[in-house]
């Protein structure tokens, strides 16, 4: 780890002042994906601006229509959230099956949708839900928020706030996990709304995708038959020492079977 | 599972009593050492696979404030340090030995504790930096500007051994650096011309790492004063760490000292000297201050030794009943970038037939050199490799020539009346109930139940297989050990052994032999390993030798404390010691019931001054034994699992292991190792792979991210049975317990699969399983069997 200055801030206008300076600072939410990296030496930052102090931004409430939360809520809250087991019980199954305990009880949601790692489980949710990412400046939405590898349409000194979830009729995730890291290997988010059906995939390219093949027969007919057979391209996905985009194109097919059977099975 | 001890003797499920310590954090591991004024080192890697090192510009590091001094191959071959000390072979007597086949000398070459002309492997040490901090120390890393001229680079097995590879050695005519037959090619040849049926296999076992919990560290101090060392590290003994250090400093052995207290893993990996812990010494010698090192995880993947990576093409020939007539394979290990140890591939070759009745075998062993880490013995060295092949072989058989696998197996299995037993390639196994231990596992496992629980997993939409394999295990290692008992009068008995615990419970299991003999209770006793300023003599622990051999000295010495101190009880009971008895811990004289304790004849023995000379002072005994036979541990497996037809994951539904112990000391540390054995078997099978970069020579699996590792949850409970057939080459009839759990795990893992896949024509998957391997094997046994590419599902029969 490289020397920085570390501040703790208590609000969002003092983060907003700390990453105003000429040195380059980052934002420390849950630290899950960040200080690693610091520990190895594969980032140098003159500071660090930890959220951790704004009590604001931590919370799960109702708002009318959607589900709010707070962007420094933790997996673990989330996870654990009656209001999120009633509102979208995808969203909390999904948070309960990030990382390990340490990972969801320091880990954040605005922390992961920032850092947009694209094996990461919450863009996929995000994006099959339509959800909106609030930040002190506007509102995004999550089709346009992801941009690519560790890329998002985040300005510099933009900081989340919240995530607005629009509420589903039927939502379910399922992912196949990375071995080792046990990261998505690929994972998808199926969810049917008012305005349609979602597929979003994560961990099968740079970033999180719609696979809009599958949207279209969902939406004609909403069962696993529909996506029996579909077959995703495997060109373009991502090949590595875990899985080539062959088998990844074929995970993806199965994930979205399973997905989907999740959304079907009924309300517990 | 065993009940619970009702005292401490030997057979008794005593618990470990060093387990408190170890998990309320108050063990006390090499990074726990810390030094008054110690300064840090921070070792400069290669980036590369395979680079001549054209310069090193050390300045600009040596220029930042609390880098204290920066060392390379230039000023370490300048200061006189020698090559690391390897011993390529292991040079028990029970052992066979491999030469050239063409007569020449082994190939050597010099493995010096930096890289000094080029760099062999990615992460091999060319340079270290020895600060104030850590931090500065990494600082100052990045500063060292090396000047690479970057080489091709070969790492898979096969490719390095062809003769227009990137040579890793300009000095070898290849980079085979053994080439050696064992076995009798031509009675093999004949037998192979004759059989009915001939079984062929091709595999390469995949390259793991020891992946010890406790990361390698390693704190030295140089005595200027005195001239002497000391070096805080783990290893497998310190005697062999001290002794290998004065060589590479070229000392004499006396001016080291090596201490090592707990030691978090081993397996083998860990067991030798290695380059950071020479270059700290030295380091600590430059700098006039103590140096100390601790190993980061990712470093660790890099720069450990790693194991296995074995390339087979084996043969089994079988008349028509199936009674095994020969067998025939190449076998080629890949040793790394240093020739460091050949042992494995001469291990795997000796026993490659196991217990099976095989009237000739022929073997090519080579090793060969490639742009990875050095190779060293993993967990049962060798065994794993060769149990998995022959065990495939058996099952290919009875799948391809039609025979049931459990009666192939019965029909070749040695019968207890046929031992011992000298198989083709000249190893004598001593006793053992083969057939015993297989039909244990086969119950424990329920065989014959199998087919009602596939029927179950059908109607679930799973494939279920089962799969079996028997082992055989040689355990020879270093036979010298010693032991030397001393009872002190205030109620302690210390035994100095040279074998130190890598988290064996050895101060429980070595403790529960003093009870036994001497009848002192547990907490009375210590176990004095990891000084050599104590220790004097000790193998260390590998090859299943640590209580194989420290049972043996700890009861002679054992015997001779109570000879002496039944010649002083006598005295102090007025008696003839003829008419002493010692019994739990007391001596007495038959008619009188009179009696003195162990501690009080250890008191008077201090105290009186007029006993005779070999009497007088404390009353200790020591016993050092050179023990040539080997041992022949074996047993059984059983492993049933379950695949998703869809994804091609694995689960592992059952596993049932029979290992024989000859006889146990301890039951509940016994099943501890199988039960960690098993884990880094099934590891192999299905998880773990050194995966280097063919092109590029990087290592792609370099953490935890990348490295799977076996997990809790990946795991039923295990039904582990320890069988009990006394060895008849050890005295108290014991064999060793520590390996049983991984030699064949990697083999009934394996056969399990392809069971579970056999109705779809799925003839093999390799190591590790994983489940694209197993979704590509079934996609392509159904493109073969209906020119469909879709898997089947299972369907209920």
């Amino acid at each position: 780890m490289y020397d920085f200055e570390y501040r703790r801030v208590g609000s969002i206008a003092e983060a907003q002042a700390a990453l105003a300076g000429g040195s380059s600072s980052k934002l420390l939410a849950g630290g899950m994906s960040l200080l690693p990296v610091l520990k190895q030496r594969l980032a140098r930052y003159d500071g660090i601006v930890d959220l951790g102090g704004i009590a604001t931004l931590r919370g799960i409430h109702r708002d009318n229509a959607d589900l709010v939360i707070g962007a420094m809520t933790t997996h673990a809250t989330v996870a654990a959230s009656a209001l999120v087991a009633q509102s979208i019980p995808a969203l909390a199954a999904l948070a309960a099956g990030i990382g390990d305990p340490q990972v969801r009880n320091r880990g954040t949601l605005g922390g992961s949708v920032a850092n947009a790692d694209p094996a990461a489980d919450y863009p996929a949710a995000l994006l099959a839900l339509d959800a909106r990412i609030v930040t002190q400046r506007r509102v995004i939405a999550a089709e346009v928020f992801f941009r690519g590898l560790f890329e998002t349409a985040l300005e510099p000194g933009e900081i989340i706030q919240a995530v607005h979830f629009t509420l589903p009729q039927r939502a379910g995730y399922a992912k196949l996990r990375q071995s080792a890291s046990r990261f998505a290997l690929v994972g998808v988010f199926v969810t049917r709304t008012h305005a349609g059906v979602r597929v979003a995939v994560t961990g099968a390219r740079d970033s999180v995708f719609r696979w809009r093949e599958a949207e279209a027969a969902l939406a004609a007919d909403f069962r696993p038959a529909a996506l029996a057979r579909l077959a995703l391209p495997s060109s373009g996905l991502n090949a590595d020492i875990h899985a080539s985009a062959e088998y990844r194109a074929h995970c993806v097919q199965i994930m979205a079977q399973r997905a989907l059977a999740a959304a079907l099975e009924p309300p517990s | 599972m065993d009940e619970i001890a009702t005292d401490s003797r030997i057979g008794q499920p005593v618990r470990r009593k060093e387990d408190e310590r170890l998990l309320t954090g108050k063990g006390c591991f090499s990074d726990d050492v810390n030094l008054p004024e110690q300064a840090y080192a921070v070792f400069v890697r290669s980036p590369h696979a395979h680079a001549r090192i054209r310069s090193i510009d050390a300045r600009a590091a040596r220029a930042i404030a609390g880098v204290l001094a920066v060392l390379t191959g230039e000023e370490l071959l300048a200061d006189g340090l020698k090559p690391l000390p390897h011993v390529p072979f292991s040079m028990h007597p029970a052992e066979i030995r491999l030469a050239n086949r063409d007569g020449t000398p082994l190939f050597s070459a010099p493995h010096y504790p930096l890289a000094c002309d080029k760099v062999r492997f990615v992460g091999e040490a060319l340079a270290v930096v020895v600060a104030a901090s850590v931090a500065i120390a990494k600082d100052g890393a990045e500063q060292v500007a090396v000047d690479y001229e970057v080489l091709p680079a070969v790492v898979d097995t096969l490719a390095a051994a062809e003769p227009d590879a990137p040579r890793i050695w300009e000095h070898a005519t290849s980079n085979v650096c053994l080439d050696a037959d064992a076995g009798d090619r031509a009675a093999t040849e004949a037998a192979f011309a004759r059989a009915v049926h001939v079984v062929r296999f091709s595999t390469q076992v995949n390259r793991v790492t020891g992946v010890t919990m406790e990361p390698r560290a390693a704190v030295a101090q140089y005595d200027a004063a005195r001239q002497r060392y000391t070096l805080y590290a783990g290893s497998g003994g310190a005697v062999r760490l001290k002794d290998d250090l004065a060589t590479v400093l070229d000392i004499p052995a006396a001016q080291v000292r090596a201490v090592m207290r707990d030691i978090g893993g081993n397996f083998g990996t860990r067991g030798m000297i290695y380059p950071e812990f020479c270059v700290v010494a030295w380091a600590a010698r430059r700098v006039g201050r103590p140096v100390k090192w601790t190993c980061e995880r990712q470093e660790a993947f890099l720069a450990d030794y790693q194991a296995r990576d074995l390339a087979v093409q084996a043969e089994l020939a079988l008349d028509a009943q199936g009674n095994f007539l020969a067998l025939r394979s190449s076998n080629v290990g890949n040793a790394g970038a240093h020739p460091t140890n050949f042992s494995p591939l001469q291990k795997g070759v000796e026993i490659m037939s196991s217990i099976y009745r095989m009237p000739c075998a022929f073997v090519r062993a080579r090793a060969v050199l490639s742009n990875t880490s050095p190779t060293r013995p993993y967990r049962s060295a060798g065994r794993p490799e060769v149990m998995y092949v022959l065990e495939r072989l058996i099952d290919l058989a009875a799948r391809e020539c039609d025979f049931d696998r459990i009666a192939l197996r019965e029909r070749n299995l040695l019968r207890q009346a046929e031992l011992p037993y000298t198989n083709p390639f000249g190893m004598v196994y001593d006793s053992g109930d083969y057939h015993g231990a297989m039909a244990k596992a086969l119950e424990l496992g329920d065989w014959a139940g199998f087919p009602a629980r596939r029927e179950q997993a059908r109607r679930r939409g799973k494939y279920r297989g089962i799969g079996v394999a028997n082992y055989v295990d040689t355990a020879s290692g270093v036979p010298r050990e010693r032991a030397e008992i001393s009872v002190h009068p205030q109620g302690r008995v210390s035994v100095v052994v040279g074998t130190v615990s890598n988290g064996q419970g050895h101060e429980t299991s070595f403790a529960q032999l003093v009870n036994e003999w001497l009848g002192v209770a547990l907490e009375r006793v210590d176990i004095i390993a990891g000084d050599t300023d104590i220790v004097k003599v000790g193998g260390g622990t590998h090859s299943g030798r640590g209580m194989r051999l420290i049972s043996i000295v700890v009861l002679n010495a054992s015997r001779q404390i109570i000879d002496k101190g039944k010649r002083i009880a006598a005295r102090l009971l007025e008696s003839d010691p003829s008419r002493v008895r010692f019994d739990a811990g007391r001596f007495e004289v038959a008619e009188g019931g009179r009696a003195v304790t162990l501690f009080e004849v250890a008191a008077a023995a201090e105290r009186l001054g007029d006993l005779p000379e070999d009497l007088r002072g404390p009353l200790t005994a020591f016993s050092d034994e050179t023990v040539k036979e080997a041992s022949f541990p074996y047993g059984a497996h059983v492993c049933e699992v379950e695949i998703d037809p869809e994804l091609g994951a694995v689960e592992i539904v059952r596993y049932a292991a029979v290992d024989d112990a000859g006889r146990a000391v301890n039951p509940m540390i016994i099943h501890g190792q199988t039960h960690g054995g098993i884990v880094q078997g099934v590891g192999q099978a299905l998880y773990e792979n050194c995966y280097y970069d063919p092109r590029s020579g990087q290592l792609l699996a370099g953490s935890f991210m990348d490295y799977t590792m076996p997990r809790a949850d990946h795991f039923p409970p295990f039904d582990t049975h320890i069988s009990e057939v006394p060895s008849t080459t050890h005295p108290l009839g014991m064999r060793p317990a520590g390996e049983g759990g991984t030699t064949p795990a990697l083999a009934v893992v394996i056969n399990a699969i392809v069971d579970a896949l056999a109705e779809l024509g799925v003839r093999h998957v390799e190591m590790p399983a994983t489940p694209e391997r197993i979704w590509r094997a079934m996609r392509a046994a159904a493109g073969t069997a209906s020119g469909n590419s879709s898997t089947p599902m299972p369907q209920a029969q």
